[in-house]
């Protein structure tokens, strides 16, 4: 296993449905890691596992090979699904008590929950209800509590959903700051784009078992081979069609995107579209995420 | 004399006016009790001091402890305020009245309770009118007859009633001396005839001040359980209905958040309690009252006791039904049943601490502890409880209480973080007792 954090043959089930079935993977220091997987896969049942906020019926998770207890959950940060704070309580008091709850010292938590709501962009208002506040701010304040004790693991359980680009932008850059300086990084979405720019590695899982994991490198560039094709008045790419070994995933606007099994020449492919009319685009792509996640689940 | 209690209590309830709001004001400065907690108790004092500090802050605790506090003054100065009215009756005097009798109708009032004084009238028409008008109590007649302005029942046992009829007697008696010939020496010395002093086999029952005591004391114990518990249920839903729980559970286990959450609310609780105890000593002896007299001290520090052993009961009961809750139509499903056993006991006290007369059911209801915080302090009150039989109700009380909370700590792990619909009391404790 690789990282510190390890989840070692978790299973949970909840009468007859079986949220986690015997789920394994790590998450590596200093890594940004996307968890992913259709609605229902067991993504927060995992996640809510790791702080001991469910039950398993077997399975361990592990912090750097010992079985995590609540002295290692005291360094770890978590935003859960639904948004927990207290809505009445003071936005700055509230990121002292959790940093307080989670082992700080009253000044360095007053400090933290001070330069947190800086760097999230919602210092001023350190003095205001939570429920006073924007379902965007709620949602930074909500961040700036998982950090607030600069915690060695962080798990987020869809922390983009809901917001806008600027927001977005801002928490996915305090994401990877943590994880470059040495935090671990776990955080679900549905948002395959944005997980694809902000991870450097992705974990999908489908009724509670791993389906894929690696870094999406690897996962981007595996598999066939991926060639977008535009040809000056072609619509409906008829000529590709033709091709053996070759599938047409996508038409956008007059690009075809093909997926081409490993025996095909794209020699033969450019001529096709040379004999189509003239060429204007023929790019090598990678393969997107969404992609993997299709094909991961089928 | 009854301006200057008035005086008093405004005064008092204006400066905690100001002290509340000055708290107000300086809402971020640490509160000095909870910072010496959390050394002591660790992750469970800083919850605890949250809890504090909230509560303290919350419109709900100002208001009702300042309504709490003028309840309490009012159920002092009110009675003292009466007896001082019963002091000064007006008898209007129409023809002539001889001296004897004048001084006669004066040491009746006296012997009521009363000061009578008494107003000369010009006539019976004046004094007919001074009677109407309510300046005058009573009128006598040429010393012959006595005229009120509204008929008095013979069930009548107000001031006037009384003065009415011991004025009645006392000048009939001194218009039957003075037939009898008797000089107005010998008639005033039959007149001021010494009673005979009564001695008892057996101290007497309750008296007014105790049972004021009790039954002012159990409405107190009965309101503020009732808001602490309160507090408990809705304070526990909240935190899971907004999922907070999950960050904190993330962070401390549940028993600390519970225990942190009862600690606090108690310390609120009982700093409350000791700011009316106080209040309520400090004006009764202020203003004289009785609720320093007799066994009412007695009954007072029991009923402190058990305000305590109750809260120490019931909360961690409201703390487990407040985990299986997360909406509040659920939360009004629970109090109700909830606070039956609560109702039934304040019931019953209050019936008994009435008629000084308990019966064996009560008996046994002071031994249960559901029960026992409002019908032990209602038995000491009356003297019909030992200090052992106190003692016990109290162990027996501490006992289930233990049970209670080990209970409800398993019930709130297993609840508390189970969303989506109530959860079911028999799924919870089939659990935690396997």
């Amino acid at each position: 296993m690789g990282g510190p954090l390890e989840l070692d043959a978790l299973t949970r089930r909840y009468g007859t449905v079986t949220a986690l079935d015997d789920l394994s993977f790590s998450v590596r220091a200093g890594q940004v890691v996307g968890f992913l997987g259709p609605n229902g896969a067991g993504k927060t049942t995992a996640m809510r596992a790791i702080f001991g906020l469910t039950d398993l019926d077997a399975g361990t998770v592990r912090w750097n090979g010992a079985p995590v207890e609540q002295a290692e959950r005291r360094r770890f940060g978590y935003m859960p699904e639904e948004r927990g704070l207290y809505p009445s309580m003071l936005v700055g008091e509230q990121l002292q008590y959790l940093g307080r709850l989670h082992g700080m010292r009253a000044p360095d938590a007053a400090v933290a929950a001070k330069t947190w709501l800086e760097r999230l962009g919602v210092a001023d208002r350190s003095d205001s209800k939570v429920d006073s506040l924007s379902h965007g701010n709620q949602q930074r304040v909500q961040l700036a509590a998982a950090l607030v004790h600069e915690p060695e693991l962080l798990v987020l359980d869809e922390p983009l959903s809901g917001l806008d680009p600027v927001a977005i932008d801002d928490i996915g850059a305090v994401l990877v700051e943590r994880a470059q300086a040495g935090c671990c990084v776990l955080f679900s979405s549905h948002q395959l784009d944005l997980v694809e720019h902000l991870c450097e590695a992705v974990t999908i899982i489908d009724h509670g078992r791993l389906v894929v994991a690696g870094t999406v490198d690897d996962l981007a560039t595996s598999g066939p081979c991926r060639l977008v094709v535009r040809v000056e008045g072609d619509r409906d790419a008829s000529w590709a069609h033709l091709l053996g070994g070759v599938s047409v995933s996508e038409i956008d606007r007059g690009a075809v995107r093909l997926v081409l099994d490993r025996s095909v020449d794209t020699k033969a492919v450019l001529q096709a579209a040379m004999g189509a009319g003239r060429v204007t685009e023929f790019t090598f792509e990678r393969r997107r995420l969404s992609e993997v996640f299709r094909e991961a689940l089928g | 004399m009854n301006l200057v209690v008035v005086l008093a209590i405004v005064v008092v309830v204006v400066a905690l006016r100001v002290w509340f709001r000055r708290r107000g004001h300086s809402i971020r400065r640490p509160l000095r009790i909870p910072v010496v907690l959390e050394p002591l108790v660790g992750d469970i004092g800083l919850v605890a001091t949250r809890e504090v500090r909230e509560r303290l802050r919350g419109k709900i605790f100002r208001v009702g402890t300042l309504l709490l506090l003028v309840a309490v003054a009012a159920a002092i100065v009110i009675p003292v305020l009466n007896r001082g009215h019963g002091h000064s009756q007006s008898v209007g005097v129409v023809g002539s009245l001889s001296a004897p009798l004048r001084t006669s109708v004066v040491a009746t009032g006296k012997s009521i309770g009363s000061t009578v004084r008494l107003v000369d009238e010009a006539n019976v028409v004046v004094a007919d009118d001074d009677l109407r008008a309510g300046r005058v109590d009573l009128l006598i007649v040429d010393g012959r007859r006595l005229v009120v302005n509204q008929a008095i029942e013979s069930t009548d046992t107000s001031k006037t009633a009384q003065l009415v009829r011991a004025v009645s007697d006392a000048v009939g008696v001194g218009q039957a001396f003075r037939a009898a010939g008797l000089s107005a020496a010998q008639a005033a010395q039959l007149v001021h005839a010494k009673p005979l002093p009564v001695t008892s086999l057996q101290p007497a029952p309750a008296e007014g001040a105790v049972r004021t005591t009790s039954v002012v004391g159990l409405i107190l114990v009965f309101v503020m359980l009732t808001q602490y518990n309160a507090w408990i249920l809705v304070g526990v839903m909240e935190e899971k209905s907004s999922r907070v729980v999950e960050v904190l559970l993330a962070a401390v286990r549940p028993v600390q958040l519970l225990a942190g959450k009862v600690l606090g609310i108690g310390l609120v609780a009982f700093a409350q309690a000791g700011l009316i105890v106080a209040f309520a000593l400090v004006l009764a002896k202020a203003v004289g009252s009785d609720l320093l007299q007799g066994t009412a001290p007695l009954a007072l520090a029991s009923l402190l006791v058990w305000l305590v052993l109750g809260y120490a009961f019931y909360c961690w009961v409201y703390a487990a039904a407040g985990s299986m809750t997360e909406r509040q139509e659920q939360v009004q499903g629970l109090a109700f049943p909830l606070s039956l056993p609560i109702l039934l006991g304040y019931v019953m006290s209050l019936t008994v601490a009435g008629s000084g007369n308990p019966s064996t059911f009560f008996d046994v209801l002071a031994y249960l502890p559901p029960t026992a915080p409002f019908a032990m302090p209602v038995l000491v009150g009356l003297g019909r409880a030992t200090w052992w039989e106190f003692a016990a109700s109290a162990a027996l009380s501490v006992v289930c209480t233990v049970a209670v909370a080990k209970l409800a700590a398993g019930i709130y792990r297993r609840s508390i973080l189970r969303t989506g619909r109530r959860v079911r009391l028999r799924e919870v404790v089939s659990r935690v007792a396997g």
